[in-house]
């Protein structure tokens, strides 16, 4: 064996090593959902188990309309990504392709909004939304579009700085070319830019994804009386108790809660790492 | 200059709106006392969601069953909101700056009162409560727990007192009688612990609040003293400071090992003295079906926490639920009669064989302990005389500020000696109060 | 907020093309207004949920308000400076903030260096250890911080934790037992692994993908001229990942100047006697849980300056050495 494979192998079993270890809390997380209550408890745990068991995770689906916020998380986290993308598309090509008054402190702007703790928000938000009701209900406080429209608002500003290096890393001659062909700037910009970047769009939305699929604070918030309108994150907070440790209910409320995001990673996982790799190439 | 120019306009503009009304943040127009009054429809009803809740609702699904049959055209909608801390107060806040939102009936905590009623929440339902027919009932050191400023706002459902558990396995093996005093209190973690090493002597917690404040009012101290109509901070007079250390001193290798016990609350010590970890424990009633499920079942017993004093009982906090109406209830008469129906005896006796809440009506109190033993030391505590903390709406600032809690383990783990650290607990009490 | 513009141009841009990008050929009067058709939709987003709440927060920080003054028809006062003379004068609030910034800088750092090491290190390794650890990267980046705080919250249990015990079982008798969160920098340690559990896979996936995207001509070119494996990092790696660690870097300070969760979450609202509090939990203890929304306010106000301030800074001297945003 010659030092460059030796090299290669310590390499190798290095990424396989850091690999284990942080997978291993999510490994713990579905294998302690997993295991029979006793077991959870036990003064002597084990990294396996021999008897395993979907107690805990009937328990956390007979949490009354479990599908239903279930659901309802996942609306609001796709429409958000959807919508998301569409705004943050358009904005980027604004702040990378022109150059106009104030440019720079929108910019600026953007990563301030970024920078505020959102529960100091919470209130002034509340209270326009309780106001925007009286005059279109349909997006006024209990509704999942509030939640949606304020999701949507907290993500352009990362989006669009990310989204930038994105649009300034295709060449301005693949746009002048479709110019040159006759194309107008509208078409150019759907049929033409729009794919090129599709990829930046898998990656900034796997933060969009996120932050609406995890958040609490707004459902808490806005979601006073409509149960029905509750997220699942909001829902299974019940297990999350710090006096009682049912740590069997809380990991298997945990991994119903991480499984989709995960999913969502592996659908856009290769997108990801490609589109990354184009907002480099400015 | 560009920006001096611009700095300047957004000075004016945020001048202006001060002035005006159109910028101030939103506000919720309180509810008149005059409530809405329907007589029909769907009565919304907050209840909290506990541990165990299966139960509750079971028994709660009876009274609505009851209810609506007495009742033509009314429907009772019980949901069931999450009880953590945070959770919780997002929903009541909610509740106020949204009354279109609000339910129109809610179980609260009895020491939110002051807050709800300062956020013009509750309706005043002591008018209401006069008429009822078990009002001469409910314990009266409890029913002052509903009252602020002479006006009721609540119904209180039912009490939790803690007393002390202590493994009867333990202590007769070290040829020990349940402690009547403090200082037996202490002798018997150190003779326990002597004896197996493994085993804390009592399990306590530095942010169990409820834990500590008995020895404080056994000292003759309190939290804050009232002062004419001002609260004024008492926690680090001299009594006060007598009770903090006689908790404090507990935090040692005999008693409960201030690594292990500092950050612990008191839901905490339930799984110690569950697990078999320690010797006493001082809990409420409600924490007997953990124990049983525990390694400490059958090897255990209750009496009430004695104070200093040889043959006293130190002074319990009442903690306990009460049931509101909400000021911009929509069904304010239904409110009430289905608080007076969740509170009255039939059911509380239900609840307390579901949940093992104690009733607050002395007849059904006296009835559960005739039945169930165990809860004597409980009822005796009642007895002996309860106590609350202060009935202000600062004090909702000095427990989510954990004033108390960060006095306590200051203590226990050394950084500062109980005068300092009560002194700093006194000065946060004080702004409290003084905040409004 | 008046952030750095003096350098625009007042007039609009010249023809003369001073810039790169599509704006360089004199823009037709139509154009002028593309940029701001295209701004269009974002703003009618954010102008009423962002800009006009961050406009309400400074209100706020001048008023006594609080759920009273919200709902319980109390009038609402103009109190001046007196909310940021509160905290300002409060001995725990500069503590918090040392610590903070601490925690923020130590977190900061020690993501970046886990993913920049893991980074270079995927562009080593086979197929298969590379596809695993993005796999487990994705794991822990999607995991909520809530349940990945509370999951490492178990594992470092005193009594039903595997650490503790695979500790004592290594020979470690130390560990039986062992309370992780009794100690202020042992407690710091165990939640700064979780916040760089949770981000190192965002600078490693970003700086994997930035490395892979340099052509490999031009390092081939390089290791022909003979430059060796620093010099290569040093000379070209290095600056044609600058803008992408600009972002990298930038959102790190952010987030982990805002961390919450795990704090709350780990240490239980700020651990023993408030000794890991971090502002953000400070601001929800001190004011947000007993509905002090004007306290809050200032206090979120002062946690904006602390962060504007340095940007503001660094927008300048980028702006100096003729970089752009």
């Amino acid at each position: 064996m010659n030092a460059r494979s030796r090299w290669r192998l310590g390499a190798n079993t290095t990424a396989l090593l850091v690999a284990v270890v942080t997978a291993f809390p999510i490994f713990w997380m579905v294998l302690s959902a997993f295991k029979p209550k006793g077991e959870v408890q036990s003064l002597d745990p084990r990294p396996w188990t021999a008897h395993p068991t979907l107690e805990s995770f009937r328990q956390v689906l007979s949490v009354d309309g479990f599908g239903r916020y279930f659901v309802n998380s996942l609306v609001i986290a796709l429409s958000v990504v959807v919508l998301s993308a569409l705004v943050v598309f358009l904005a980027a090509v604004a702040v990378t392709r022109f150059r106009f008054r104030f440019r720079t402190t929108i910019m600026v702007m953007f990563l301030i909004a970024q920078m505020i703790p959102v529960e100091a928000l919470t209130i002034p938000l509340f209270f326009m939304f309780r106001d925007a009701g009286r005059f279109a209900p349909g997006i006024g406080l209990n509704t999942l579009a509030s939640l949606i429209l304020v999701q949507l608002a907290f993500s352009l500003p990362f989006g669009i700085w990310m989204m930038r290096g994105f649009v300034a890393a295709v060449p301005v001659s693949i746009e002048e070319a479709a110019q040159i062909d006759g194309a107008s700037r509208t078409r150019i910009l759907w049929t033409v830019l729009l794919p090129l970047v599709a990829p930046g769009l898998a990656a900034t939305s796997v933060f969009s994804f996120i932050a609406a699929w995890n958040d609490f604070v707004f459902a808490k918030t806005f979601i006073i009386s409509a149960t029905e309108n509750q997220t699942l994150p909001s829902a299974l907070l019940v297990f999350f108790k710090p006096d009682e440790n049912d740590w069997g209910g809380i990991m298997a409320a945990s991994t119903l809660m991480t499984v989709p995001v995960l999913i969502f990673f592996i659908a856009v996982q290769r997108k990801l790492v490609s589109g990354l790799a184009g907002a480099v190439k400015d | 200059m560009r920006i001096v120019r611009r700095t300047t306009a957004a000075a004016v503009l945020a001048a202006t709106c001060l002035a005006a009304a159109a910028c101030s943040p939103g506000t919720a127009v309180p509810a008149g006392e005059k409530a809405a009054d329907d007589k029909s429809g769907t009565l919304q009803v907050w209840l909290y969601n506990e541990a165990g809740n299966a139960a509750k609702e079971a028994v709660v699904a009876k009274a609505v069953t009851e209810f609506q049959s007495a009742h033509q055209g009314v429907t009772v909608n019980v949901s069931y909101i999450d009880t953590d801390a945070s959770a919780r107060a997002a929903k009541m806040k909610g509740a106020f700056n949204d009354p279109s939102s609000a339910p129109d009936l809610v179980e609260f905590g009895n020491t939110d009162l002051p807050g709800y009623v300062a956020a013009g929440g509750l309706a005043e339902i002591g008018a209401d409560l006069d008429k009822w027919a078990d009002k001469g009932d409910l314990d009266p050191a409890i029913a002052k727990t509903a009252v602020l400023d002479g006006k009721t706002y609540g119904l209180p459902w039912w009490v939790g007192v803690r007393a002390l558990y202590y493994r009867t396995d333990l202590f007769t093996e070290a040829g020990l009688a349940a402690p009547t005093s403090y200082d037996e209190l202490v002798a018997a973690t150190r003779k326990i612990h002597a004896a197996h090493s493994d085993t804390f002597g009592i399990a306590i917690g530095g942010k169990y609040t409820f834990g500590a404040l008995p020895f404080v009012w056994d000292a003759g101290g309190d939290i804050a003293a009232k002062d004419g109509d001002k609260f004024k901070a008492a926690i680090n007079s001299a009594a006060s400071q007598t009770g903090v250390k006689r908790y404090t001193d507990l935090f040692d290798e005999a008693g409960c090992p201030a690594q292990q016990c500092a950050d612990l609350t008191g839901g905490k010590t339930v799984d110690l003295f569950a697990a078999g970890k320690a010797a006493m424990a001082i809990l409420p009633n409600s924490s007997r079906s953990k124990v049983d499920a525990g390694a400490a079942k059958d090897k255990y017993a209750v009496v009430p926490l004695p104070g200093a004093k040889a043959g006293s009982i130190a002074p319990a906090f009442a903690g306990g639920n009460n049931l509101g109406v909400m000021k911009a209830a929509k069904h304010r008469t239904l409110a009430v009669q289905f608080a007076q129906l969740l509170a009255g005896p039939g059911y509380q006796e239900q609840m307390y064989d579901a949940m093992g809440n104690l009733p607050t009506l002395k007849s059904v109190n006296a009835k559960v302990a005739a039945k169930d033993a165990f809860l004597k030391p409980f009822t005796d505590t009642i007895a002996a005389g309860t106590r609350f903390v202060p009935l202000d709406q600062a004090w909702a600032q000095i427990d989510a500020q954990a004033v108390i809690p960060t006095m306590l383990q200051q203590v226990v783990t050394g950084k500062a000696d109980v005068a300092k650290a009560s002194g700093d607990a006194a000065t946060q009490i004080t702004s409290a109060f003084a905040a409004r | 907020m008046s952030a750095p513009t003096t350098t625009a141009p007042a007039a609009p841009p010249s023809p003369s093309g001073r810039r790169r990008g599509a704006a360089a050929a004199a823009p037709p009067r139509g154009r002028r207004r593309t940029p701001l058709l295209l701004l269009l939709p974002a703003a009618v987003v954010m102008i009423p949920l962002v800009a006009y709440p961050i406009y309400q927060l400074g209100l706020l920080s001048v008023l006594n308000f609080g759920q009273a003054q919200a709902s319980g028809g109390v009038p609402t006062s103009f109190v001046g400076l007196g909310n940021y003379r509160k905290i300002l004068s409060d001995g725990q609030f500069w503590s918090v903030l040392s610590q903070t910034l601490g925690f923020a800088a130590f977190c900061v750092v020690a993501t970046l260096a886990v993913g920049a090491t893991l980074a270079v290190l995927l562009t080593r390794v086979g197929r298969v250890p590379r596809l695993v650890l993005t796999t487990a990267a994705m794991a822990a980046w999607a995991a909520p911080a809530m349940t990945g705080s509370t999951v490492w919250s178990f594992l470092f249990d005193t009594n039903l934790g595997l650490v503790n015990k695979t500790l004592v079982g290594i020979g470690l008798d130390g560990f039986h037992e062992f309370n992780w969160f009794y100690d202020k920098w042992t407690a710091f340690l165990i939640v700064g692994a979780v916040v760089v559990w949770h981000s190192f896979p965002f600078v490693m996936v970003t700086l994997y993908a930035g490395i892979r995207a340099i052509p490999a001509e031009v390092l081939e070119a390089a290791a022909l001229d003979g430059a060796n494996t620093w010099t290569t990092f040093r000379r070209i790696t290095a600056p044609m990942l600058r803008p992408i660690l600009t972002i990298v870097v930038i959102q790190s300070v952010i987030w982990d100047f805002k961390v919450f969760t795990q704090i709350y979450v780990m240490t239980e609202g700020g651990g023993i006697a408030g000794q890991n509090l971090v502002l953000n939990v400070y601001a929800y203890q001190k004011a947000f849980a007993s509905s002090q929304y004007g306290l809050g306010a200032a206090i979120g106000v002062i946690m904006l300056l602390v962060l504007v301030i340095p940007t503001v800074l660094y927008i300048r001297s980028l702006r100096r050495t003729g970089n752009e945003l």
